[in-house]
């Protein structure tokens, strides 16, 4: 991949879509920020309502979901070392469990909202759950987000040429990260750290 | 070429095996600890010890997945800023907020 050489940013050297991955990924952590910071300030002016409502969510679904994603996380590292090393058969294979696992994802963020629906709980309940639903909501949109080009690079790799752009699916694959990174501080704030009544 | 910082294939496949496995097991700890084993007497501070340790496993966790599985520990350390100063910002806004607001 000699050629790619050139698109490196001269001082960094990274390659110009990871920096301007980076810089989007850098305006992400200030996107998620404000929800937390809200969040956290209204947390502590109703805890009461907070912890009883942060009861009612479901801290097992919560729980495989956060694994679910973990294994995600390792499958697309794998994924991109295997394109790396030129084997095209396991990029397939770890890329589509990834996708899979992503799906897994929704499967379980469905089943929770629609049990949350069934009890009359919609994100106009009240604040902790207007919160619960737009900082998930946003969450599982990224998710799909980054399951549409993983899709892509998917099919692309069954053609005759194969899909043979580390680069691109290391850029991706940061993305990838980030979300399960900001699942991973979701699943104790919303679901975990509440005095128990 | 992207990877020339990266240590080799194998030491990398041996080291994102490694962080998963810290991240399955941080995640039970993370569980485990925001069981109700603090003693109901501690009142506010078992709540705050309970909030503690669920942010510092949180952050642990992060820092794995920030290092490792993005590579932050390999590539140019110029990268980092773009961790470093968003996360920065939101202790302050955080901290602003909290101290300042109502």
């Amino acid at each position: 991949m000699s050629g790619l050489s050139l698109s490196h940013e001269p001082v960094t050297g990274v390659p110009n879509g990871k920096l301007a991955m980076w810089i989007f990924l850098a305006s992400e952590i200030m996107f998620f920020t404000g929800f937390f910071g809200a969040f956290i300030v209204l947390r502590n002016s109703n805890l009461e309502l907070f912890s009883h409502s942060a009861g009612e969510l479901n801290k097992g679904l919560a729980l495989l979901n956060t694994f679910i994603l973990i294994g995600s996380s390792l499958t697309m590292a794998l994924s991109i070392l295997n394109l790396e090393k030129g084997n095209t058969a396991k990029f397939r294979l770890f890329l589509g469990l990834t996708i899979l696992c992503g799906f897994g994802f929704l499967i379980v963020k469905t089943i929770e909202y629609t049990t949350k629906f069934g009890h009359h709980i919609f994100p106009w309940t009240n604040v902790f759950f207007s919160f619960y639903f737009i900082m998930t909501g946003f969450h599982a949109l990224h998710v799909i987000a980054g399951m549409i080009p993983m899709f892509f690079m998917f099919i692309k790799s069954f053609t005759k040429k194969g899909y043979n752009y580390p680069t691109k699916v290391e850029t991706l694959g940061l993305y990838w990260h980030f979300v399960d990174l900001v699942w991973i501080f979701l699943f104790p704030v919303l679901y975990l750290i509440f005095p128990s009544h | 070429m992207s990877n020339h910082h990266h240590p080799d294939p194998e030491s990398m496949f041996s080291s994102y095996i490694k962080v998963a496995s810290a991240l399955f097991i941080l995640t039970v700890l993370t569980w485990v600890a925001a069981l109700d084993w603090v003693p109901r007497s501690w009142g506010e501070a078992g709540n705050s010890l309970h909030i503690g340790i669920g942010l510092l496993i949180a952050l642990i966790k992060a820092s794995m997945v920030f290092y490792i599985f993005m590579h932050l520990k390999f590539d140019n350390k110029f990268i980092r800023a773009f961790v470093f100063i968003p996360i920065f910002l939101f202790f302050v806004l955080t901290f602003a907020l909290n101290v300042l607001g109502p």
